[in-house]
């Protein structure tokens, strides 16, 4: 799990952005992290833990599959699907829990929080906290917890309690506030499991380290089942761990378009959307300088996604970084063309994403055209629609 | 030597702790913030702490976060605060005025708060940045402003060395783990802990955070050389935001005042 790039840097910083804007009372908490995070991330042992709870509670390696009826459809490059939908609790998010709750373990915390957006990270770390038997407290905005109801009650099936949050948008932005108040709070028996490549240093390089094995992954079955690196890797961006996890693996392969695909909205146009990347500008929120939407007094503004996991006005430090160096792509699609995606590849392929993944699969018209059959590319499948049926139906105007 | 620095010496040499009051700037509205701020100072109040008003104040309980946002639906900006704060200092040269808040916001009016000498604004509390590091690591460079840091009971002997080397104006010593507004205050290790403190620094150590009674106050006034009051004032504007009658608040900062002296 050795850093190639050497970034971030010593302050946490990729490039410009990242850092640990934080009140001070957790400078120790992050600092006592990194530590534990550099004395653990080479060690054989530590290691093998990770690497078999990957295995045998994860499910993992998680196939990489030919979309038949898809490439046909579109008669461009092929298009391999990483299943991370098929992981244990449904989505890459337990890759970064099954990883933090074994750095918890080892640092003696009691009590584990989190804050989440669609759901899936809560009912990742519950599902880790339960089985370590430790008390488990998940933020999320009131806003999502009507619109992933389903997650919430699996969250709550696994012994955890769920802490909706009305303050703001009531959405994933104001469950992190309170997930840091409360680990301000609690801050010494308190592990505090952040759900993407966001907040403070060392949180963005953890996440980033432990979702990188679907990279890794991708790589290794590339080279089986077509005898070669893809031409592009294509993952949603949220905060962008299931991208960053996709991409990072592939950093210093050159000739691999990296394309991350954010929640467009209304349309970027609108501003009505959750695409800083697209349409924001560098500023701090939650711990970390990058790409923010604010307005020109600094104010974080409100987002719109029908994808709660999107539905978030920052995004991880690494990915501003790789926009600026134009490592990596980003590009937005509406929340329209995404509901579209959904229906294709249910319909397609049999395989169900959640609306977060559909805006990768929403965006390959557009790649595709760009492609020729001779080209290979991945999605990232970092998830499955079934917490997302509810809202669905809703939109398609059908009751239960 | 700026106001801040005059009125803590004139407090230190005359056997005097500081009375530092908050209020969030634009709750209820601008006049009325101005209003209090001359309350605060007839009330005994000698350092007015404004609180800039931010979309995500991760370390505020829930009465200030109600605050920020009620101050937000009236789009209060941090230039509209130093308007304000221009014409406090027609009547009153003398108060010091520490702004309180969020880097986001600074760093988004970096150009005005560069501007000028006489913004009137002496010193500025960043909530979100890290005690060691200073206004000027992001491009606030104006020289007559100092930057407020803050030592928690979770820093370090290595941190509290560094912090102090780099603090102007005063240290705020937070009372405890946890937000704004919080009530589980452990006099002993405050005590302690500011007792470690000035064994780095002679910079005055003020003590927030879950201050609310005057016995509060009293009790750590005897280590601290000042304490500073949010929420609970917060929660006496609210309750007044209609009739505008800020009677309470002034009874409460004088019993305050007598207290801590
Ligand atoms: C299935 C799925 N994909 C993607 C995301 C977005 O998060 P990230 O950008 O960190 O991968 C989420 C977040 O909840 C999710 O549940």
């Amino acid at each position: 799990m050795s850093n190639k790039d050497n970034y971030p840097d010593i302050n946490g910083f990729f490039g410009e952005y990242g850092g640990k804007f934080v009140p001070e009372t957790l400078m120790y908490a992050l600092d006592e992290l990194e530590t534990t995070y550099q004395q653990l991330k080479d060690n054989p042992e530590f290691l093998k833990e990770f690497y078999k709870d990957l295995s045998h509670f994860v499910g993992r390696p998680s196939p990489l599959y030919f979309a038949k009826r898809l490439t046909e459809h579109y008669g461009s490059a092929n298009i391999w699907l990483k299943r991370e939908d098929l992981n244990h609790t449904g989505a890459h998010k337990i890759n970064n829990t099954v990883g933090q709750i074994l750095l918890a373990k080892h640092m003696g915390k009691k009590r584990i929080i989190a804050e989440t957006g669609a759901g899936q990270h809560g009912v990742a770390t519950a599902t880790v906290a339960a089985r370590l038997g430790l008390e488990c407290h998940i933020y999320m905005g009131s806003e999502d917890v009507r619109r992933q109801s389903l997650n919430v009650y699996r969250i709550k099936l696994l012994g955890a309690h769920v802490h909706p949050v009305d303050s703001g948008s009531a959405t994933l932005k104001d469950a992190l506030n309170e997930a840091l108040r409360d680990w301000v709070t609690n801050v010494d028996d308190t592990y505090y499991i952040i759900g993407s490549v966001t907040g403070p240093h060392p949180y963005p390089m953890i996440v980033r380290d432990f979702n990188a094995v679907v990279g890794q992954e991708i790589i290794k079955q590339s080279q089986e089942l077509f005898q070669q690196l893809p031409d592009a890797v294509v993952a949603c961006v949220g905060g962008g761990s299931n991208a960053m996890g996709a991409f990072y693996p592939f950093i210093n392969e050159k000739d691999v378009r990296l394309i991350g695909v954010e929640a467009g909205g209304k349309g970027v146009e609108t501003g009505e959307h959750a695409a800083p990347l697209n349409d924001g500008t560098p500023g701090v929120l939650h711990g970390a300088r990058s790409y923010l939407m604010q307005d020109e007094a600094g104010q974080v503004k409100d987002t719109k996604s029908v994808s709660a996991g999107l539905d978030y006005p920052g995004v991880g430090p690494e990915h501003s970084w790789l926009k600026d160096t134009n490592r990596a792509e980003y590009v937005a699609v509406s929340d329209d063309e995404a509901l579209e995606a959904f229906h294709q590849l249910t319909e397609f392929e049999g395989i169900m994403p959640a609306l977060e993944t559909a805006h990768a699969f929403a965006y390959l018209p557009k790649l595709l055209s760009e492609l020729d059959n001779k080209s290979n590319i991945v999605v990232n499948v970092s998830g499955r629609g079934d917490k997302d049926i509810n809202t669905v139906a809703e939109i398609d105007g059908i009751e239960f | 030597m700026n106001k801040l620095q005059a009125k803590l010496t004139e407090l230190k040499t005359n056997n005097k702790k500081a009375l530092v009051a908050y209020l969030v700037a634009g709750d209820p509205d601008l006049d009325s913030t101005l209003e209090l701020m001359h309350l605060f100072v007839k009330s005994g109040v000698d350092i007015i702490e404004i609180g800039v008003p931010f979309t995500d104040p991760i370390a505020e309980g829930p009465i200030i976060q109600k605050a920020h946002d009620r101050a937000l639906k009236l789009n209060i900006s941090l230039d509209l605060i130093i308007d304000m704060v221009v014409e406090f200092r027609k009547t009153d040269s003398e108060t010091p005025i520490v702004l309180m808040g969020y880097l986001n916001t600074f760093i988004s009016y970096s150009k005005l708060l560069n501007s000028s000498d006489e913004l009137g604004v002496d010193a500025i509390l960043v909530v979100d940045i890290p005690g060691e590091l200073k206004l000027t690591n992001y491009g606030i460079t104006n020289s007559n402003i100092d930057t407020i840091s803050l030592i928690s009971p979770t820093t370090s002997n290595e941190r509290i060395q560094q912090i102090t080397q780099n603090s102007s104006g005063f240290i705020y010593y937070v009372n405890l783990r946890g937000v704004t507004g919080s009530s589980n205050l452990d006099v002993n290790e405050i005590e302690k802990n500011i007792n470690k403190i000035r064994q780095y620094t002679d910079i005055p150590t003020l003590a927030g955070f879950g201050i609310k009674s005057p016995e509060d106050a009293k009790i750590l006034a005897k280590s601290a050389d000042g304490v500073i009051v949010g929420s609970s004032i917060v929660e006496m504007i609210d309750s007044a935001k209609t009739t505008k009658d800020f009677s309470e608040i002034e009874n409460y900062l004088k019993d305050l005042h007598k207290a801590i002296n």
